[in-house]
């Protein structure tokens, strides 16, 4: 019975003390994950109660694992297997509350537990080998002030800079190329491991101010590893526009000796109708000179102009990865003979969505205003970009030859291709809603079936 | 009676336009009158500050000597006529139509490097102004109007199916016959806003009435006309079923 309260006292202690750092965890979860959690009401409340459940199953584990001192097992390494269990159960609630991947979850538990955990340590060092009695009221209420105040400033600053250094980003980016990184994966999943060798075992047998030293020294690292991959990243993404400009520049010049061609058989056919015209004007007829006029420009226009037009309208998107994008398909309708337009008013120079986002739920929306069109009499592709008032539209629409069922567009499976097609555009949705800038929208009008991205910059 | 306004920089062009608009006025004996001729911009600003009706405006798209292109132009029109007719007289043929057409609702463009066709665009667009007009004061159908950022967009009432709360908050997704689009607001407001034809089925669920085919107490869901399904909360259950 005595046993019974004192494991009770102990859980709620325990679950008093989680709750500042599961806040952390939160928190960094939310930088590492980059992206917004399902924020309905139900949603909610049930993130809640699993955040819930997860600190009184670590506290309650917590509590067992003190009172039989499971801890200290087998020369300490209970701890190793301590720092597992809560990564395992921290896993499944992040999985719940952002409903990404499993893999994505895994690693990002792995991270944030990290984080924490040095976050933690940290915090710690200001009271460093201090035992508090907390029966004494002086020392209870240094052991408050720690707890209530210095604890969670340390964390916020922790967080802080973790935040403001962009190591969210970095990590995504990380996620991005996981092939050439299974070595520093393997590392991290062995951090447990690495963790109880270094900081409780080493720490029995060294002096205490060394001690400090060790959490700074593992932090120093893994930003080392970050930078460090992060700069790589840099220089592949660097590599791999300028492969794209290049790629951008042949096209580029193919594009302008197809004008030029076309140029030189325009001036042939210029000097034959000027002939022709100098003698219609010598007879004095004015109506057949004026519909000479009125021919010339029209073959120019079909001619040269449309090509002119097309590489003055593409000259305004600025992105690279967009003009890449818009380049390889423009091409390509030329290739497949579909009729294709292209107005971008203003230039476009940059947007807040991520340009793999962007380029994928486009080339989404582009193939398949192609498919539709592709083969059949009269079909128009038009494109369209508008960046204005800080607010850029992508508009993108086709011909519309049958019907779209809106009651199963986007769903998986629904398409008007034929077996195996019909999931880019529930990719697309799956994409977007990460964003809650982006503003989707979807209609048939007027004949035409048109696709929009609205962002908000 | 329609006001015609004209903004176009070359004189000679603007002539010819008032010349032929008013034949065409007399011939078809439209309701309509040239209120303005002018190829400054602002002048014509300051004539629609003092006289508020929807008018139809020929613009040019160069305005050359003034601050304002006929983009700009277009804008300022529609925040002191937002249903008036917009139609761009233009010596490119390139002009990019669409991107006028989406943020200014034009209705059409001409290209006056030909005249015969920009009097055939003249006629043309006089007609289908009548044609609208005609139109807009026959059958009144409602609209549902969103604005979503930059554009106002305005769907059919009784083509809507549902509205439904998506993941990220104050975010809702419409569902209609012919079109499916996101914006901000709240369906609380919505469901006031919207009165009698629209359920709320369930907290996230909107439903036009004469939308629901079924309803499937298994799964407690109602099986929309569409195909679609969509949850209904238990106390709803009983205005349900009084409605099928």
């Amino acid at each position: 019975m005595r046993n019974w309260q004192y494991f009770q006292q102990i859980v709620c202690t325990n679950m008093q003390a989680q709750i500042i750092p599961m806040l952390f965890i939160l928190w960094m979860a939310h930088i590492l994950l980059g992206q917004i959690p399902d924020r309905r009401m139900a949603h909610l409340v049930k993130s809640a109660l699993a955040c819930l459940l997860y600190i009184f199953v670590i506290s309650s584990m917590g509590a067992v694992c003190y009172i039989t001192g499971a801890w200290n097992w087998m020369n300490h390494t209970g701890y190793s297997i301590w720092e597992y269990f809560t990564l395992v159960c921290l896993m499944p609630l992040l999985h719940f509350v952002w409903r990404t991947s499993p893999r994505n979850c895994c690693l990002a538990a792995l991270m944030v537990e990290i984080l924490a955990s040095y976050a933690v340590l940290l915090s710690e060092l200001y009271n460093y080998g201090m035992f508090y009695d907390l029966s004494d009221p002086a020392q209870r209420k240094s052991y408050l002030f720690w707890l209530l105040i210095i604890h969670p400033l340390f964390l916020i600053l922790c967080g802080l800079i973790i935040h403001i250094s962009g190591m969210g980003k970095i990590y995504r980016l990380w996620l991005e190329q996981e092939t050439v990184h299974k070595g520093i994966l393997c590392l991290l999943v062995l951090y447990p491991l690495f963790n109880y060798v270094l900081l409780r075992k080493l720490y029995m047998e060294i002096p205490t101010s060394y001690y400090l030293l060790l959490p700074l020294f593992l932090l120093l690292l893994i930003h080392l590893i970050f930078v460090y991959v992060g700069r790589d990243s840099q220089q592949r993404q660097y590599i791999m526009a300028q492969q794209a400009s290049l790629q951008q520049q042949t096209i580029y010049i193919e594009k302008m000796e197809q004008i030029q061609q076309e140029l030189r058989g325009f001036r042939h056919d210029f000097k034959n109708m000027m002939a022709g015209m100098y003698l219609q004007a010598k007879e004095g007829d004015l109506d057949a000179v004026q519909n000479f006029i009125q021919e010339m420009t029209g073959d120019f226009d079909r001619q040269v102009g449309e090509q002119i037009r097309l590489l003055n309208q593409l000259g305004n998107v600025r992105m690279m990865e967009v003009k890449s994008l818009f380049l390889d398909k423009l091409t390509k309708m030329q290739q497949d003979q579909i009729n294709c337009e292209l107005e971008v008013l203003n230039p476009f120079v940059e947007t807040r969505m991520r340009s793999t986002d962007l380029c994928r739920c486009l080339g989404i929306f582009i193939d398949n205003a192609m498919d539709e069109v592709r083969g059949r009499e009269n079909g128009r592709v038009h494109m369209m970009i508008s960046s204005l008032d800080g607010c850029t539209t992508f508009r993108i629409k086709n011909t519309l030859y049958g019907t779209v069922d809106f009651g199963r567009l986007g769903r998986s499976g629904y398409t008007t291709k034929g077996m195996g097609r019909g999931i880019g555009l529930e990719n697309c949705r799956r994409i977007l809603a990460k964003y809650d800038f982006v503003f989707p929208f979807t209609a048939v009008q007027d004949g035409y079936f048109v696709q929009e991205l609205k962002i908000q910059e | 009676m329609l006001p015609i306004y004209l903004c176009e920089d070359d004189e000679q062009i603007r002539n010819a336009e008032r010349l032929w608009l008013e034949k065409q006025i007399l011939i078809e004996d439209y309701d309509m009158e040239i209120a303005l001729c002018t190829g400054s911009p602002e002048e014509l600003l300051d004539c629609l500050a003092k006289d508020q009706r929807q008018g139809i405006y020929f613009l040019d798209v160069e305005l050359k000597g003034s601050s304002m292109d006929g983009f700009r132009l277009g804008q300022e029109i529609r925040k002191v006529d937002a249903r008036g007719f917009l139609i761009y007289v233009t010596s490119f043929a390139d002009l990019a139509f669409e991107t006028f057409r989406y943020h200014l609702e034009a209705l059409d463009y001409l290209c006056k490097q030909n005249p015969e066709q920009m009097y055939a665009g003249l006629s043309r667009c006089l007609k289908s102004v009548m044609q609208r007009v005609e139109r807009e004061q026959g059958g009144q159908q409602e609209y549902f109007t969103v604005k979503t950022l930059d554009v106002v967009r305005h769907i059919p009432l009784d083509e809507i199916v549902y509205f439904t709360t998506s993941g990220s908050t104050h975010r809702i997704e419409l569902h209609a016959g012919r079109e499916r689009l996101d914006f901000i607001g709240s369906i609380q407001e919505l469901e006031q806003r919207l009165g009698e034809h629209f359920i709320r089925v369930h907290r996230s669920c909107l439903v036009r009435a004469d939308q629901i085919a079924q309803i499937d107490k298994k799964n407690h869901e109602i099986l929309l006309k569409n195909g679609e399904r969509c949850p209904y909360s238990r106390n709803m259950r009983k205005r349900l079923l009084d409605l099928s």
